[in-house]
């Protein structure tokens, strides 16, 4: 618990982009970025779970960030790359490696510029949103990422345009 | 900070000399009056009691005090080892456990039971109507003289040191009754001498009522300069026999040294030894036993297994990066760092091999408590049963041994509840009333195999097909064969047993066994006959670490085949393998079953036009994997893939390549059971 109080006072996100739009992860959690290497798929297993890769010697499994959010699969372009985070798993803290469309920069936001998420007329779903914040000119989703991977839900709401 | 190290580094310890204190008392129970057992078991009280009262275990420490001079009216003869007796000392060994987890006694139950036992045993020990023990024959005193064989040849450049080594045999000359031959056959013609160097050896008699560490103790400065062997030749004074030191000395002019062949020889041949003689007529293999026991605590260290795990895991980075060096330095056509290369990987194997071989441990190590066990149930349930270890030197890797003692307590107390039958109904069926349940262990291949086998009332197929289609496990239309009936019995929910007692019986279990046994990648499978009993077959991996793998390709990625289930390799065309019928082929005139990896797996893309078809070993017999490409052979260091893949079940893990890549390795039991399953329904 320690170590979460002290993570908190930072006020450092790293922002990737999904798509056209933009979110952020809390840097405690980023490990690591790596450029896209060969990705060893794992048979039988569901989509958005695209195989696994060598970390230094460790076996890590690499999530489509894309698919967790109900959008189509992640195209492989220069930009892509795998964000290496440590995910609170049922007590568990695990390590994976999230595809995004490419990571944009570190952000620094304050506590008062994050906003509660809107729970209406947002495409995605409020409980795995930890809030928005105006940075730019721009929107940047705030994601409780331990709430994001550890659940087998789309992220999306289910009655969105997107088709599914 | 640091008295609690010394309190857990104790705790430790406490531990085993209770382990050892239950073993000893196990073996004593069967054999009362040996009394090398019962100091044994004095000895490990006395350390448990010596080291509690040091690190403020008082509770443990004073429990344990009584219980030795208990046992200290035993080794004089005041009193003899009965049933009473060796219940309560059980007893005492579990309680001594409680109280090293809780010295405070904390809890209550522990508290009270700590009460009543302290009173059992001071009831015990002042109860006196047992004293008409007839003595043993012979004094005491004489019969803890023993006579020890000492053969010590000093380095020739010991002088060097400052150690004169005939102060040493002066020291031996204090313990006791000594005999000294001087060997000079090594002394160099006079103008090679060097004054400096030592040239004598010595073969000495002793006949002391210490024991052997304490004489080793003599030479404790000298250990690594020195050849020192110390053996004891017989159990009484046999230095004071003229005919027999006469002999001695003889031999010992006549030839360069005597050695113990020769003293044993003597000592047989003028039988002075009559009980060690005895003993080792009739119980040879006990003989062998105790000895291999008293080597190991000399020649072992104690290392924590967080270092080993540590070091395993260095291993496997090193085997792994062994592999990317081997690969790098093919590519640079270097002849220079070729041969390098190929050094270090000999050694990075006889390393790996080496550190295998040290998170190795006997199955030996779980037994005393499966003994426990099997005394207590057994008793407790009215049976009379043996237990009887046969292979239990066979070796696994520590994990497997720690995972696996829950599983095999709760079979054997499968086997203890509904195996084996009341001594009454065993004598009507015609069988000894004492039951008997075996634990076999040997190596096959790169497995082993742990076998417990009792001779109880056996498993009806019957029985448990009625019980099944009850359960709706499966329906009254499926035809199973008996292993497949079997098999049932580790259906999640499944019991048998008609009553549900106290020990078993209530439907879990067994399941739970199964499910822990496929997590450190063995699988289990029962045998029974009726009225002549069961037979469960553990199978397991060596190691769980790492495996010798085939590698081989499916499309654009790479699969390691563990090697020790592949039987042959076929080349095979793709046509035709497409247009068989139900999956079986002719390959040298015998027909197998065969499943399409690229297929079964979920491949799109395009098969190549000849491929390849691996037998590999199943259940049922040899089963063909078909594949795209086969590279060869590859040492595979599993990992884990992990929570998120923990309900991938063809996998059983990862290993990474020589150039970085992954490649996963397949479990191919589990892979062609759930395929076979896929292809019935399709069929």
């Amino acid at each position: 618990m320690m170590k979460n109080d002290s993570l908190i006072k930072i006020n450092s996100y790293l922002s990737f982009k999904l798509g056209d739009d933009e979110f952020a992860a809390h840097v405690g959690k980023v490990l690591n970025i790596l450029e896209l290497v060969k990705i060893t798929p794992v048979p039988k297993s569901p989509e958005y779970m695209k195989g696994v890769i060598n970390l230094r010697g460790a076996v890590l499994p690499i999530i489509d960030t894309r698919m967790k959010f109900g959008m189509s699969p992640t195209q492989f372009t220069q930009n892509t790359c795998i964000v290496v985070m440590e995910i609170l798993m049922e007590k568990d803290t695990i390590q994976l490696g999230a595809l995004v469309d490419s990571v944009l920069s570190v952000v620094e936001i304050e506590d008062d510029q994050i906003q509660p998420p809107p729970s209406l007329g947002s495409k995605y779903k409020s409980e795995f949103i930890l809030g928005v914040a105006k940075v730019e000119e721009k929107f940047i989703m705030i994601l409780d990422m331990d709430k994001v991977f550890s659940s087998d839900e789309l992220i999306l709401v289910m009655d969105s345009t997107e088709d599914l | 900070m640091s008295i609690d190290k010394f309190k857990d580094k104790f705790k430790e310890e406490a531990s085993d000399n209770i382990n050892d204190l239950e073993n000893a008392l196990l073996e004593l129970e069967k054999n009362t009056t040996n009394k090398d057992l019962i100091e044994r078991v004095f000895r490990a009280m006395h350390s448990l009691k010596g080291g509690g009262a040091m690190f403020g275990f008082t509770a443990l420490s004073e429990f344990t005090h009584n219980l030795e001079t208990l046992y200290d009216k035993v080794r004089n003869g005041l009193k003899v080892i009965d049933r009473k007796i060796l219940d309560i000392t059980f007893e005492a060994a579990d309680h001594m456990k409680s109280l090293l987890a809780d010295e405070l006694m904390t809890n209550n139950e522990i508290k009270t039971k700590h009460k009543q036992l302290a009173a059992n045993i001071e009831s015990l020990i002042s109860d006196d109507t047992q004293t008409d023990v007839i003595p043993k024959s012979g004094s005491s005193s004489e019969s803890s003289i023993k006579t020890y064989y000492i053969y010590f040849e000093p380095n020739p450049d010991i002088f060097a040191n400052g150690t004169n080594p005939l102060y040493l045999i002066d020291e031996l000359n204090s313990l006791g009754n000594c005999k000294v031959f001087a060997h000079f056959n090594k002394i160099p013609p006079i103008d090679e001498i060097d004054i400096n160097k030592c040239y004598t050896y010595w073969e000495i008699l002793l006949a002391t009522s210490t024991d052997e560490n304490s004489i080793a103790d003599v030479f404790i400065f000298v250990e690594d300069q020195c050849k020192l062997e110390i053996d004891e030749v017989a159990d009484n004074d046999i230095t004071i026999h003229a005919d027999f030191i006469h002999a001695i000395t003889r031999l010992a002019i006549e030839k360069k040294d005597v050695g113990i062949v020769e003293i044993k020889n003597l000592i047989k041949k003028l039988k002075l030894n009559a009980n060690v003689a005895l003993a080792e007529l009739n119980e040879p293999e006990k003989r062998i036993e105790s000895s291999k026991v008293k080597e190991t605590t000399i020649s072992s260290i104690r290392v924590s297994s967080i270092k080993l795990d540590q070091m395993m895991n260095l291993v496997s980075e090193l085997v792994t990066t062994q592999a990317r060096l081997t690969l790098f330095a093919e590519k640079t056509n270097n002849t220079e760092l070729n041969a390098i290369v190929e050094n270090m990987q000999k050694l990075s194997r006889q390393i790996r091999d080496n550190a295998f071989d040290i998170v190795l441990i006997p199955i030996e190590t779980m037994l005393i408590r499966f003994q426990r066990l099997v005394r207590d149930l057994s008793q407790e349930l009215k049976k009379n049963v043996v237990f009887e270890a046969i292979g239990a030197e066979t070796e696994l890797d520590k994990t497997i041994i720690e995972t696996l003692t829950d599983p095999i307590l709760h079979i054997l107390r499968n086997c203890l509840d509904h195996g084996i039958e009341l001594p009454e109904v065993r004598k009507k069926l015609g069988k000894p009333e004492q039951g008997k349940i075996i634990l076999k262990s040997f190596y096959s291949g790169t497995n082993v195999h742990i076998q417990i086998i009792d001779d109880g009332a056996g498993i009806d197929p019957e029985k448990i097909r009625k019980k099944a289609i009850q359960k709706g496990i499966i329906s009254e239309n499926d035809e199973l064969s008996d292993t497949e009936i079997f098999d049932l019995v580790f259906m999640p929910g499944f019991s048998t047993a008609e009553n549900v007692t106290d020990v078993s019986g209530r439907g879990v279990g067994m399941d739970v066994v199964k499910r822990n046994i496929n997590e450190l990648r063995g699988d289990v499978v029962v045998d029974s006959e009726i009225n002549k009993g069961t037979t469960l077959t553990i199978r397991l991996p060596l190691t769980l670490s790492i495996i010798d793998g085939l590698l081989v390709r499916i499309d654009n990625d790479l699969y390691v085949i563990p090697l020790s289930v592949v039987n042959k390799i076929h080349v095979v065309d793709h046509d035709s393998i497409s247009s068989k019928f139900n999956n079986l082929i002719v390959l040298d005139g015998v027909q197998y079953s065969f499943f399409v990896l690229r297929n079964e797996l979920g491949y799109k893309s395009e098969p190549p036009k000849t491929e390849r078809l691996i037998l590999v070993s199943y259940e049922t017999g040899l089963v063909g994997l078909v594949v795209d490409e086969v590279f060869g052979e590859n040492q595979a260091v599993l990992k884990s893939l992990g929570k998120l893949y923990k309900n991938q079940a063809l996998i059983s893990g990862a290993t990474i390549l020589g150039d970085g890549t992954v490649a996963l390795v397949l479990d191919t039991n589990k892979m062609i059971k759930k395929f076979s399953k896929n292809s019935e329904i399709i069929n």
